[in-house]
């Protein structure tokens, strides 16, 4: 099913998702665009290039709260906070960003344990994927091509959303997608002209160029496996890193958190936090070892984590080149270049 | 509570505190659950550990010291942490009294490979602190209706002082046992000690276990382990008959958090128990 | 008339060249190529062969004062200071965190310099906005004279047109917007305690999820711990994914420090820290 409206119109689009439920889109703030929970349907704008911040949050928020508990009181007192999941819907996520919920599906609910709340908020939410505009050449930062993603790639997306001219056709990919568009009203029909335009705009995306190298998931992580010992290298490539948290906080496939009981006046949360594992403390343990003291250290987990690692457990890089890492970095630490030096060791 | 959710605990109230050394900051803590029905989920194998949960200090990671042939009741023995960094549950459990109620989630991670250990000989080593979830396992494999699914069990244990050995009771008890060989050690004994005095290491050597059909499951501090295991190589063991139980920073325990990643394993719920060989092929990042 | 940036990089690249080849200084601390010609990183040259690789452009904004302290006590070391980063490096020493034997100041006169995320130009708005290092050397371009001088603090004016609520409430707003990534502490160079105050876990100071209270705490107490510290070098500001004005805080501290002690930060190896120096005749606004 293809339907499509004039872009103009995607606010009454917006308030009828905003009708069934939560509405998280992407909204122009200070600092760029984020996906924000809609408040007001003339707020979601289109015209991004890509967020500053993941969508990820929608699944894993920041912070997350477990339970509620009162200093002095017993542990029975402590009351969970209900998991209250309302139907959502993630508009304008950029396929790389639709291949990340894969990868974080992997991780939260399809090995070993499972987390509830990724896995109920993953559930109850409807993705609006939006192609990227292949007329404009992609950020330099960018290099979701290079790892086999299309820039108009529709699967993962319930919707699938791409601009013609001054119009948005919207397709409906999975059986959530075509029941909603079905009852959504001010939708028109796309003709078979829109049908051809949106086929050959999937395929071109396919062809679309990020940064030119090709790179093979197995090879990697067998690479850095045999690199983790060669110490000057890895302080060579983290020579400028300033070991603070930005590249795991905007990344969209970056899923450590910390638990943390925080008490103000008496009333307490115990909650999850995003954690990062560039931050000193991530691994210093109460007897006061810590393995990684060192900032190549901690970059080397981050790298090794998304490229090596996670390929032998999971069987995927956790990482969809959105290229948010490299744009957010304060010194520039491009995450791809280090894979590229890697590669040429 | 919330029987699905991973991330709640189970309320649990302490039945007994055993106080286990003469420096006072090691003791065991008895828990009893509050809801029988946690009691039945709680289903566990020695080797596996348990977040101890007080809220408003945290949640701290510590293996379960009883055997799960010990009925109604839990284990756990616990080191006042913060020497160096303040250790807020262990410092809070310490301070607390018998009947109070706090929060337990697991069992986690994996267990010692009982399945594995069967119709084997056990060289059980262990150092100090380290010795909690290796009584589990002895206490398991001495439970009388297990005791004959193993061969030869020897336990060699050692701690500085005789003062810091855990468990003595225990120890005396197996002492007189003869379907289990205990060789107790001490760095340095004081006026009153009449056993043995010598590190571990030089102790295994003496007592030189055979390799055949043998296992050695390993726990102490790094620098006994560090020693330890040039023996056990030299007596001719396996990497893969070489086991031990990883230390790493965690806090789901589920692992979701990432905080214990090594390599492509998560500590708490790939491990902690590895052998050797899988150790090995780890990068050295713990 | 300013040296190229060009000129900059090739003189830059001798320097560190003589350096490394005499075995005066074991690292140079610059900058070297990004992912693209806008994205310069900053570059540690450890052998001659690694001086190919360094860059100076426009675009190179980092305080590289800020890598100082990684290294161990007594590491030769020479160091491309801008202005800013020369008041850092003065700044540390005054602090005792390095010797002033141990570094080498590569001096670097500048105007015109961008930032890299948005392509302004960065000048006494956001910076101290002066053209030559106070300290160095060796000087990599002609020192800049005749430019129009601007005070740093001029850019306050809107600012302390505010009451008490209002800066609480501009504060409050834009500290509302924090993610609590740490890249202001981990970019600014005066920012070397480990632990941080904020990570510790006894006393527990603030919270660290990304609310309020945690984010207004970790903010004010690192604004106030740069009390009379802050070199002004904006690298706070830039480094801040969410565009949190921390300038603006730090430039109205230094301001005041300025005016009650007449001392800024970081301007001469022969002052002491002002807020660790006591003097018979020190102000005692700071008291009333």
């Amino acid at each position: 099913m293809l339907k499509k409206t004039a872009v103009q119109k995607i606010s009454d689009l917006a308030a009828q998702l905003m009708q069934k439920g939560t509405l998280i889109a992407p909204v122009r703030e200070d600092a760029g665009f984020n996906f924000r929970e809609i408040s007001d349907a003339g707020q979601v704008d289109l015209n991004f290039y890509n967020t500053l911040m993941s969508p990820k949050s929608a699944f894993f928020p920041h912070m997350e709260d477990f339970v509620r508990y009162q200093t002095g009181k017993s542990v029975l007192d402590a009351v969970p906070v209900e998991i209250s999941i309302k139907p959502a819907f993630l508009f304008g996520v950029r396929p790389c960003d639709v291949k990340s919920f894969e990868i974080m599906d992997i991780h939260f609910s399809g090995t070993g344990a499972v987390d509830p709340y990724w896995q109920k908020r993953r559930e109850a939410t409807t993705i609006f994927g939006y192609a990227f505009d292949l007329n404009t050449p992609a950020d330099g930062a960018d290099f979701y091509a290079t790892l086999g993603i299309g820039a108009a790639d529709p699967e993962g997306s319930d919707v699938f959303m791409m601009k013609k001219g001054d119009e948005l056709l919207l397709k409906a990919v999975t059986k959530k997608g075509e029941k909603l568009l079905a009852e959504m009203s001010g939708l028109t029909d796309a003709s078979p002209e829109d049908q051809k335009y949106f086929d050959e705009t999937v395929a071109t995306g396919r062809s679309f160029k990020t940064r030119l190298t090709c790179v093979e998931a197995k090879s990697i992580a067998k690479k850095f496996e045999d690199l983790f010992h060669k110490t000057p290298f890895w302080e060579r490539i983290s020579d400028a890193c300033l070991s603070c948290g930005i590249c795991t906080f905007v990344c969209p496939t970056c899923y450590c958190f910390d638990i943390c009981d925080e008490t103000l006046f008496g009333q307490g949360t115990r909650r999850r936090v995003w954690d990062a594992c560039m931050f000193t403390d991530f691994t210093l343990e109460a007897s006061g070892h810590n393995p990684r003291t060192k900032v190549y250290q901690r970059l080397r987990q981050k790298v090794c984590h998304k490229y090596s690692y996670h390929v032998r457990k999971y069987g995927v890089i956790s990482c969809v080149g959105c290229g948010r890492c490299t744009r957010a970095c304060p010194v520039n630490i491009d995450i791809f270049s280090i894979v590229d030096q890697a590669m040429k060791e | 509570m919330s029987s699905d959710n991973p991330y709640i605990p189970m309320p649990v109230e302490i039945i007994k505190i055993i106080d286990e050394v003469d420096t006072h900051d090691i003791k065991t803590f008895r828990f009893t659950f509050l809801n029988k029905a946690d009691e039945k989920k709680f289903k566990y194998l020695p080797g596996q550990f348990a977040e101890l949960s007080i809220y408003g200090k945290g949640e701290s990671p510590i293996g379960i010291a009883s055997s799960p042939t010990e009925q109604g009741y839990v284990e756990f023995t616990v080191q006042r942490a913060g020497a160096i960094v303040p250790g807020l549950v262990t410092a809070a459990l310490h301070d607390m009294d018998e009947g109070a109620k706090i929060g337990l989630r697991g069992p986690l991670g994996n267990s010692w490979p009982i399945e594995f250990l069967e119709k084997k000989n056990i060289v059980v080593v262990g150092g100090g602190f380290a010795f909690t979830t290796l009584r589990s396992l002895i206490n398991y494999m001495l439970y009388k209706d297990n005791r004959s699914r193993f061969g030869d069990i020897t336990v060699i244990y050692g701690a500085r002082t005789p003062g810091l050995l855990l468990y003595k009771d225990e120890l005396a008890a197996w002492e007189k046992r003869d379907d289990i060989k205990t060789i107790i050690t001490v760095d340095k004994g004081d006026e009153n000690w009449k056993g043995r005095e010598g590190f571990v290491p030089a102790v295994c050597k003496d007592a030189a276990p055979s390799p055949k059909n043998t296992v050695a499951v390993i726990c102490g501090p790094p620098v006994m382990i560090k020693f330890t295991l040039p023996v056990f190589f030299e007596l001719g063991f396996s990497r893969e008959n070489i086991l031990t139980s990883l230390e790493m920073r965690m806090k789901c325990g589920i692992g979701k958090c990432g905080r214990c990643n090594v390599g492509y394993k998560y500590v708490c719920s790939d491990g902690p128990v590895f052998s050797l060989a899988e150790l090995e092929e780890l990068p050295r990042d713990f | 008339m300013a040296t190229s940036f060009k000129q900059i990089e090739e003189n830059l690249k001798n320097e560190a060249r003589k350096l490394l080849e005499e075995g005066k200084v074991s690292l140079v601390l610059a900058y070297g190529r990004g992912y693209d010609e806008d994205h310069p990183v900053p570059f540690v040259a450890r052998v001659v062969a690694d001086v190919e690789n360094m860059v100076f452009n426009e675009y190179c904004t980092a305080n590289m004062a800020r890598y100082l302290v990684r290294y161990p006590r007594g590491t030769k070391m020479a160091i491309a200071v801008k202005p800013a980063d020369s008041r850092a490096v003065v700044q540390l020493i005054q602090e005792d965190k390095i010797k002033r034997e141990d570094v080498i100041l590569l001096g670097i006169p500048v105007i015109g310099m961008k930032n890299s995320k948005t392509g302004e130009v960065i000048d006494s708005k956001t910076t101290c906005g002066m053209y030559n290092p106070v300290l160095y050397d060796v000087l990599l371009g002609e020192e800049i004279h005749g430019q129009t001088v601007v005070s740093p603090y001029d850019v306050l004016a809107e600012y302390e047109t505010m009451d008490k609520d209002a800066r609480f409430a501009f504060w409050k707003k834009e500290f509302d917007k924090c993610i609590r990534c740490y890249a202001c502490r981990k970019a600014c160079p005066m920012c070397y305690c480990d632990p941080c105050f904020i990570d510790q876990n006894k006393p527990k100071w603030g919270d660290k999820s990304p609310q309020s209270h945690g984010n207004l705490m970790y903010h004010l107490t690192r604004f106030h711990h740069l009390a009379g510290r802050c070199i002004d070098c904006g690298e706070c500001s830039r480094a801040c994914p969410v565009d949190i004005p921390l300038y603006l805080f730090h430039k109205k501290v230094a301001k005041e420090c300025e005016e009650m002690f007449g001392q800024a930060a970081g301007k001469s190896i022969q002052d002491k820290p002002v807020l660790v120096n006591f003097r018979v005749d020190d102000s005692d606004k700071i008291l009333e």
